[in-house]
């Protein structure tokens, strides 16, 4: 069990794909819109590099949680996880292993993102705050990473990719994560509000003016959560 | 072997395997305890399987497999494609269920076994991981098992030492089969289960990983095995379990086997060969007659020889021929073996 999360660990922190996808990409993003692109009034450049900030770290984490289930996916595909099936391994251990190498690598990408504001992009926040972003972002992608474990056990190969992408693009979008969500329509602002992409970065764009999580937050994510692990939970008693 | 009962004149060739075949199907299904393959029982079998069936739908995988495997010994699972073969070891390793009946490994259920470590697989079809080093997975996967010896044991024993900081994705599919079997003995395991472990491997590489088994049972594991080449069977198995149609149909030692199908052999040259008289030859089973070639298959091969020179006086070209074990293994599956 050890030996094998060990070996999940080195995976994910050499994996050059997820590296460039999952933090690379959102941090382009970022510089883009804050030292590139003129996207909001001098005025408020300030307050929109730290929104934004918090926002793509949240992007890059969902999609680092995501795509667990892509590795699953992959691997169940490629028949490693037959090979596993003989070895003493428990089922669960595979499973728990991804989880864990999973929440290990999305730390990357959320500090990544958060140096660059830091650094490239003039944010300032008390020091006591960047540590709390981090493990708020952090577990505000907790629920992807459930529905990524789901989605890796009933697709197969590209197609889980594939269909992840999709969820992964629309989520983010819904959730605010591109453009804020003040920018929509009553009714799609309205869902986004229910969405637990937008709840999993409003728990950061709160720590940014030092509020806590709303109740609000917390349970659309607990009842995420809960949703996504019932189905993982489900789809992986399935496959096995 | 049993003696042969005395001849009860001509008839059907079919007739008498048929009944061989039954004889030995009781066997299979009651171990006879007496029975001299039965040697070097060490307390309590390696693996068990008794009265398993298995069912897919309306086809039967498995109907009625009772098994013992002693521990050090080395068996060989044989059949056609479809008899069962890789349905057995699964349930023998506890990721199928059987539809009845029951399996231990090592005293206890399989999936156990299989968990606590004291069993090394190389299934039939398995993935690898890709994107790591040959030597970071057998360290991964040894270091499942309780107490495992040092990965290089096992990258050695499979002759991948110098593969060992290569990319499992950059292999060839020889080399990869030597993975497997690495993943196989990683962790020392009692009992090895491999479903034709020597696929893609060149004949140096069959010839190093049957030492390497054989070795390992010399110390007193126990390998079971399913393959398609019935050499390897002859080569290394101190017993084989032949399957067609979900169930044992023959169990024993490479020389109960062929001794089972009728012993030896008898090939000569005969103009005008009759069958029906050449039936009538003391010790003679079966007959075939092509052209003037003509083979009997015989019990007794020095009274079918005596008989034979006395009877027919234009009979030449005589020789002598042990039946091969893949003679056998057409008798009495009714199938070839590829």
């Amino acid at each position: 069990m050890r030996s094998y999360l060990r070996l999940e660990l080195v995976r994910g922190l050499r994996n050059p794909v997820g590296l460039v996808m999952l933090t690379f990409f959102p941090l382009g993003l970022y510089l883009l819109w804050t030292k590139v692109l003129d996207v909001v009034p001098r005025g408020q450049m300030d307050d929109f590099a730290a929104y934004s900030m918090v926002s793509m770290a949240t992007y890059g984490a969902m999609g680092g949680a995501l795509f667990i289930g892509g590795a699953i996916a992959m691997e169940r595909s490629k028949g490693w996880l037959g090979q596993l099936a003989v070895t003493p391994l428990p089922a669960h251990g595979y499973v728990t292993a991804k989880l864990v190498s999973g929440a290990v690598t999305v730390l990357p990408s959320i500090v990544v993102v958060l140096g660059a504001g830091a650094l490239l992009s003039g944010v300032r926040l008390p020091a006591g705050t960047w540590p709390v972003l981090v493990v708020l972002i952090w577990a505000g992608v907790l629920p992807f990473a459930a529905l990524g474990v789901a989605f890796g056990y009933t697709l197969k190969g590209q197609v889980a990719n594939l269909a992840m992408m999709i969820v992964y693009f629309a989520m983010s979008v819904l959730g605010g994560l591109w453009l804020p969500v003040q920018a929509m329509p009553a009714g799609m602002r309205a869902l986004a509000e229910l969405s637990p992409a937008y709840q999993a970065g409003s728990l950061g764009w709160r720590a940014l003016d030092g509020l806590p999580p709303t109740g609000t937050s917390l349970t659309v994510l607990a009842a995420w959560t809960l949703l996504f692990c019932a189905l993982a939970v489900w789809r992986y008693r399935r496959a096995l | 072997m049993k003696p042969r009962p005395a001849r009860r004149g001509p008839r059907r060739a079919g007739e008498r395997m048929t009944s061989v075949i039954r004889a030995r199907l009781t066997y299979g299904t009651t171990p006879a305890p007496t029975c001299p393959v039965r040697l070097g029982r060490m307390k309590g079998n390696a693996l068990e399987l008794r009265a398993v069936t298995k069912t897919y739908g309306p086809i039967t995988a498995l109907g009625g497999v009772d098994l013992d495997v002693g521990r050090g010994e080395t068996v060989a699972v044989l059949g056609p494609n479809g008899a069962g073969k890789s349905t057995l070891l699964s349930i023998a390793l506890g990721l199928r269920a059987p539809a009845s009946g029951t399996a231990r490994v090592l005293g206890r259920p399989p999936a156990e076994a299989l968990r606590a470590g004291r069993v090394g697989v190389l299934p039939q079809e398995s993935g690898l991981l890709e994107d790591v080093r040959v030597g970071e997975l057998v360290a991964a996967v040894a270091g499942m098992y309780p107490d495992p010896p040092p990965p290089e044991r096992a990258l050695r024993a499979a002759g991948i030492e110098e593969l060992a900081r290569r990319p499992v994705g950059r292999l060839s599919g020889g080399q990869r089969q030597r993975v497997r079997f690495a993943l196989c003995v990683a962790g020392d395991p009692e009992l090895l289960v491999l479903d034709e472990p020597t696929v893609g491997l060149d004949v140096e590489g069959r010839r190093a990983l049957w030492r390497e088994i054989r070795t390992r049972t010399g110390q007193g594991r126990t390998a079971v095995f399913a393959t398609h080449y019935l050499t390897e069977a002859d080569d290394y198995a101190d017993r084989i379990v032949l399957l067609a149609g979900g169930r044992v149909v023959a169990d024993g030692s490479v020389a109960e086997l062929k001794s089972l199908v009728g012993g030896d052999e008898v090939r000569c040259v005969l103009e005008h060969a009759d069958p029906a008289e050449l039936e009538l030859l003391p010790g003679v089973r079966h007959v075939s007659v092509e052209g003037r070639a003509v083979r009997l298959r015989t019990g007794d091969p020095d009274a079918t020889l005596r008989a034979l020179f006395r009877g027919y006086d234009d009979v030449k070209d005589v020789r002598i021929e042990g039946v091969d074990l893949e003679s056998a293994f057409v008798s009495l599956t009714g199938r070839r073996s590829r």
